[in-house]
């Protein structure tokens, strides 16, 4: 929203204070304040001019040379405007003016230039060019502003002819969503009065006298989503173009002015935020009905464009049609034209959460629904109607009311009082705020303070009760925002006497990026969690066991990912071209159809899906065909950083995107928390990856509920005094074979057997076929003495015998 | 027999003097010392010719003198193979400039992950948990718990991605949370008061992504509910954060914002680390860095904690990490930090 500080200056004295200042002060109180553009400044050096002859380009077919003169002198310019012609009006930026090429772009500073050979000193401006296109749109991208109607002095400054030589704050419009009294001038000045501690002017208006001639009468259908609805007559009206001073306030705030009478309601709107519609009276028959639409009802609206309602829209109709979408737009039906010589002024207060719902179905945002769904103040439609009728009664002198005041209403507003003890500003901010601060602040908002039994009994003004100020919290940012928030000195926490608790999961999460990143070379990426269709098919998988998003903001990615692998294999797939080795990793949440998680509430049954913290690892390297083994060795590092033992089993259960002969479930205290594997070559294929993929995956969430329970226990032994010894043991065994096996069945050989390692493991030429050779470390040792060398032989000899007998082995 | 033994010792230290390795060090202790026919030896063997009393005297002298000469001949000895080890270890010297084979990868963090732990590390040494919420979050918690009722303009703010079959009208809309405040009211319900945390985690926005919008995006929300914590509170946290982040001349503006779950809501600015305050491109010029939004706990949403806000009442304020990473490392397009693009990532 646009404010104009002139206007402000109406309501409250700002001498010897500065826009700038204001707009700051309004930051820091109040509101966001954008921007602050003085209006004159982007026009300086931009004067008006007139064409004294305009004739083609010799060199250009496009082009013509203008002869300008501009007052003090005549200015040769080239200028590619469409419609440039002799005796024209133009704006003319003069060397040192800024402008901005097409509308688009930097403000570029104009100097004396040669354009295809014909020198050009200054350029005859399109509107967009001179940030003017919304007071003076375009019909095509070649078109100069043409000021020839409006009879300026030539050679004037172009802001002193538009009246530009305001400021204009521009307001966030989020920072004002819950200020339904600030979309209005009067309102802002309201704060600004407070900001200075100076006096609001009061507003005034006149009461309507009213007529008899007009039988004017309105009916609310439901007072629920109308709580008032106000009307007058006038007639006698004479339809033309507003005065000078009104059409400039409207400029100077990017409304186009259209006539007298919708410019005095855009005028009254911008100055009270309240909303109004005029309608021409010879279009309205007999009564205006304030109801809902009938399903499918269409309007013509003022927009030029058919609106499809339903039985949810709040129209304003009589007895054959629809004017107007209540509090959005009015129809094109009942529109004020030149013709016009009769009105009816509306000012009325529609429901917000109604006029929001309509006008976001409509995709229709007008000045009037954005105000209105803020939830106004229904006392401002009576000042609102007085003000629009004395402006007309001003505009047009014959004109006349010419019907009783329509007042149709019910409606009570919640303005307290609120009781509360002086302390609690304090209690709330930390700091004590003197008292006659406090009510000084109160009351120069509008609120009404009176004293009960120590406490304060606050007395909220209608424009603040409507959803904005209810309880003593809100009063107490009153009062902060205005003593100042930097005025406020920050205190520190004391320190808690318990630590804070731990959360073993982001532990565990930490943990593992650290053994990832730090032990093993992996990167860790961050992917989106929504993956496509096509990613889940060419993993094989099936679209129903994915969560769906109901609005996805693109429909390529519309599915929530139930494991970390697709986006994963896709940055492989992205990134190994530019490396021989991808390592990479991502810790995060994935979304699970058929189990469920936390309660959607404290109280009910429902219950949101499950979301598990899972971190897959994953890694492909040009050269590498056994990818699993860097897996293989992530979860062992994995497991020994977090001083976990695992096991790895065979799993009957193969997803198909998974290797059937490189799979293994990694299980921890006797469950299963993750999967290493190869992904399946066939579905690497598909997805476009011609090297083999590891990927490890771990249920972080799965394990921290599993470990929760353990206990830290020390595993610290004292080391043997004594001497180990050491023997290494090789054999041939069928490839079938398990390396599991073979270790339990040695390591139960014997007590003395400390530790039992392989080492080496060969396949090849030169054993067998079907074949491998198994290179074990086993370290002897006794904590009590010196072991002798025949009892190892003895122990060694079972081992080999063991081997032989029960895996077919051959010792080497 | 005396003067015989001084002479000895000043021929072996004029000797030395001339030796320069140990061939001719080891000739030298040999003709002095040699078991055989060592001049020094033969002294001592032609003791046992002497009277008891002149076998006593000279005995000991020429032990002294043997002391002496070893000793002198040990240090000679030193310092030649220190001598010898200096010319022999310059042959071994190495390209100093050269780095270590074979290359290995490192490991990088992401930037979001860097930023993140530094600012958890930072909340637990002041006393506050680190909770983690749902990222498919209902509608009651995103939004209702925090005093935004439904048809509430606040919901316009944040354009939300609903759950197919959980959509808005639904009986049970399901969200991909808007805001790690969705963690407030369970945590409030589950911890009770006196309670300090902070979520950080995974947001999410229907929001067309551009070089400043992504549509997943992360935030860290804290919060502190105690029986006397104040708004001055409030600002000592966003200034110890203020200062961890950016050093200890930044200072900390406040000032008035509106959010339905807090009551007075601010945002707060930091001063541009980049400029100090003076005004550049990254702040727009204004010296100051929009970073916080906080503000005193709304009641209504104590109440849905099951917290009494007549004993109770608290404070609460929202980081947006993905921003201060940007700022952080002078990032210029959102988009590359979900990219997966490792020429990106392998930078920090």
């Amino acid at each position: 929203m646009l404010i104009s500080y002139n206007w402000l200056k109406k309501y409250v004295s700002l001498s010897a204070v500065e826009a700038k200042e204001v707009a700051e002060k309004l930051k820091a109180s109040t509101v966001e304040v954008e921007s602050l553009q003085d209006q004159g400044e982007l026009l300086q050096n931009i004067v008006i001019g007139k064409v004294v002859s305009a004739e083609k380009h010799s060199n250009a077919d496009k082009l013509k040379l203008c002869k300008v003169d501009i007052g003090s002198e005549e200015l040769q310019i080239v200028c590619g405007g469409s419609n440039v012609r002799e005796g024209m009006l133009v704006a003319v930026a003069k060397v040192g003016a800024k402008v901005q090429w097409h509308g688009e772009g930097m403000l570029i500073e104009l100097k004396p230039t040669k354009i295809r050979g014909e020198e050009s000193f200054g350029m005859i401006c399109a509107s967009t060019e001179i940030g003017l296109g919304e007071l003076f749109p375009i019909k095509d991208e070649k078109e100069i502003l043409d000021l020839t109607d409006k009879n300026y002095k030539i050679g004037l400054p172009l802001a002193e002819v538009l009246g530009l030589n305001d400021w204009v704050l521009e307001i966030d419009n989020k920072s004002l969503s819950n200020r339904g009294d600030l979309w209005g001038h009067y309102g802002m000045a309201r704060e600004v009065a407070v900001l200075y501690n100076r006096d609001l002017q009061k507003y005034e208006t006149k009461k309507i006298l009213p007529g008899k001639d007009f039988k004017l009468n309105v009916e609310i259908a439901d007072y629920k989503w109308c709580s008032r609805y106000m009307a007058v007559a006038i007639s006698d009206i004479k339809v033309g173009a507003s005065p000078v001073w009104l059409q400039e306030k409207l400029m100077t705030l990017g409304h186009h002015p259209i006539n007298n009478i919708v410019d005095i309601t855009n005028y009254v709107m911008l100055d009270l935020g309240q909303p109004m519609h005029a309608f021409d009276a010879d279009k309205v028959e007999e009564k205006i009905v304030v109801r809902t639409a009938k399903a499918g009802e269409k309007i013509l609206a003022l927009d030029k464009k058919v609106y499809q309602l339903n039985e949810n829209d709040l129209v304003i109709a009589d007895n054959k049609k629809i004017l107007a979408i209540a509090g959005v737009m009015g129809g094109m039906e009942s529109a004020i034209e030149n013709s016009t010589t009769s009105i009816i002024f509306e000012s009325a207060n529609f429901n917000a959460i109604n006029i929001r719902k309509t006008s976001t179905r409509l995709n229709l945002r007008s000045d009037s629904s954005i105000r209105f769904e803020k939830s106004l103040d229904p006392n401002m439609c009576e000042i609102a109607l007085q003000k629009a009728v004395e402006l007309v009664l001003e505009c047009c002198p014959e004109s006349k009311v010419v019907s009783k005041v329509v007042d149709e209403n019910n409606f009570s507003l919640p303005v307290g009082p609120i009781e509360i003890s002086l302390d609690i500003f304090e209690k709330k901010l930390g700091i004590v705020i003197p008292e006659k601060d406090i009510l000084n602040i109160l009351e120069r908002l509008g609120f009404e303070i009176k004293s009960k039994k120590g406490n304060l009994l606050v007395f909220i003004p209608t424009w603040r009760a409507v959803k904005d100020v209810s309880i003593a919290e809100d009063l107490v940012e009153e009062v902060a925002r205005f003593y100042g928030y930097n005025n406020i000195i920050s205190a520190s926490l004391k320190l808690d006497n318990k630590p804070p608790l731990i959360n073993p999961l982001r532990k565990i999460e930490k943990n593992i990026a650290v053994t990832l990143v730090k032990g093993l070379g992996y990167s860790e990426v961050d992917n989106y969690s929504f993956i496509s269709e096509s990613q889940i098919v060419k993993m094989g998988d099936s679209l129903e066991k994915y969560l769906e998003l109901d609005n996805p903001l693109s429909k390529e990615r519309p599915y929530l990912r139930r494991n970390l692998l697709p986006n994963l294999l896709e940055n492989i797939k992205n990134n190994i071209e530019n490396y021989s080795e991808v390592k990479i990793f991502e810790i995060g949440k994935v979304f699970s159809v058929h189990q469920t998680g936390a309660r959607v509430d404290a109280n009910g049954d429902h219950l949101l899906p499950r979301q598990d913290t899972w971190v897959a690892a994953v890694c492909a390297a040009k050269k590498d065909e056994a990818p699993f083994w860097q897996v293989r060795r992530a979860l062992e590092c994995i497991f020994f950083e977090l001083k976990v033992d695992f096991e790895t089993l065979l799993t009957d259960v193969v997803l198909s995107w998974e290797h059937p002969a490189r799979l293994a479930a990694v299980s921890i205290l006797g469950k299963i928390v993750g999967i290493i594997c190869e992904i399946n070559p066939f579905t690497s294929q598909s997805l476009g990856i011609d090297q083999r993929v590891g990927a490890l995956q771990l249920n972080l969430s799965a394990i921290s509920e599993l470990l929760e329970k353990q206990s830290d226990k020390s595993t610290y032994k004292p080391s043997s005094e004594y001497p180990e010894v050491v023997r290494d043991l090789a054999f041939l065994v069928k490839k079938e074979v398990g390396h599991e096996n073979i270790l339990q069945a040695i390591q139960k050989t014997s007590e003395l057997l400390k530790k039992v390692e392989l080492f080496d493991i060969y396949e090849g030429d030169k054993i067998g076929e079907g074949y491998k050779s198994m290179a074990f470390r086993l370290v002897f040792a006794d904590n009590t003495r010196t072991l002798v060398a025949v009892e190892v032989d003895a122990i060694m000899q079972k081992i080999k015998t063991m081997i032989k007998k029960e895996f077919a082995g051959e010792i080497r | 027999m005396q003067s015989k033994l001084e002479q000895l010792k000043s021929e072996v230290l004029l000797a030395l003097k001339s030796i320069k390795n140990k061939a001719n060090l080891e000739e030298l202790e040999n003709k002095i010392l040699g078991r055989k026919n060592g001049e020094l030896t033969n002294i001592m063997k032609g003791l046992k010719d002497l009277t008891d009393d002149e076998r006593k005297i000279v005995g000991q002298l020429a032990n002294e003198a043997k002391l002496e000469i070893e000793a002198v001949l040990q240090t000679k000895k030193i310092q030649l193979s220190q001598a010898d080890w200096q010319t022999n270890l310059e042959k071994e010297r190495l390209d100093i400039t050269q780095p270590a084979l074979p290359k290995i990868e490192y490991g990088h963090f992401h930037p979001n992950t860097i930023v993140q732990n530094d600012l958890e590390n930072l909340f637990n040494s002041m006393g506050f948990m680190v909770l983690d919420g749902s990222e498919i979050e209902s509608d009651y918690y995103n939004f209702t718990a925090l005093n935004i009722p439904e048809s509430h303009p606040a919901r316009d703010m944040q354009d939300t991605f609903y759950v197919k079959n959980h959509e808005v009208d639904s009986e049970t809309p399901w969200v991909m949370r808007t805001q790690t405040s969705a963690m407030q009211v369970r945590a409030l319900q589950k911890y009770g008061a006196p309670i300090r945390a902070i979520v950080p985690g995974k947001c999410f926005r229907n929001e067309a992504t551009d070089v400043r919008h992504e549509h997943t995006f992360y935030q860290l929300e804290g919060f502190v509910v105690g029986e006397n914590i104040t708004f001055a509170h409030l600002k000592g946290v966003l200034e110890t954060v203020a200062k961890h982040l950016y050093g200890e001349d930044t200072k900390v503006k406040l000032r008035p914002k509106y959010y339905p779950f807090v009551e007075p809501g601010i945002n707060g600015e930091v001063t541009c680390f980049l400029c100090k305050g003076n005004g550049c491109r990254v702040c727009k010029n204004t010296g100051w860095l929009e970073i916080f939004g906080a503000g005193m706990i709304h009641p209504n949403v104590l109440k849905q904690g099951n917290i009494d806000p007549s004993k109770y009442q608290g404070f609460a304020f929202g980081l947006g990490l993905t921003r201060l990473v940007m700022l952080k490392y002078g990032i210029e397009d959102i988009r590359h930090l979900e990219s997966g693009d490792l020429k990106f990532l392998k930078q920090f």
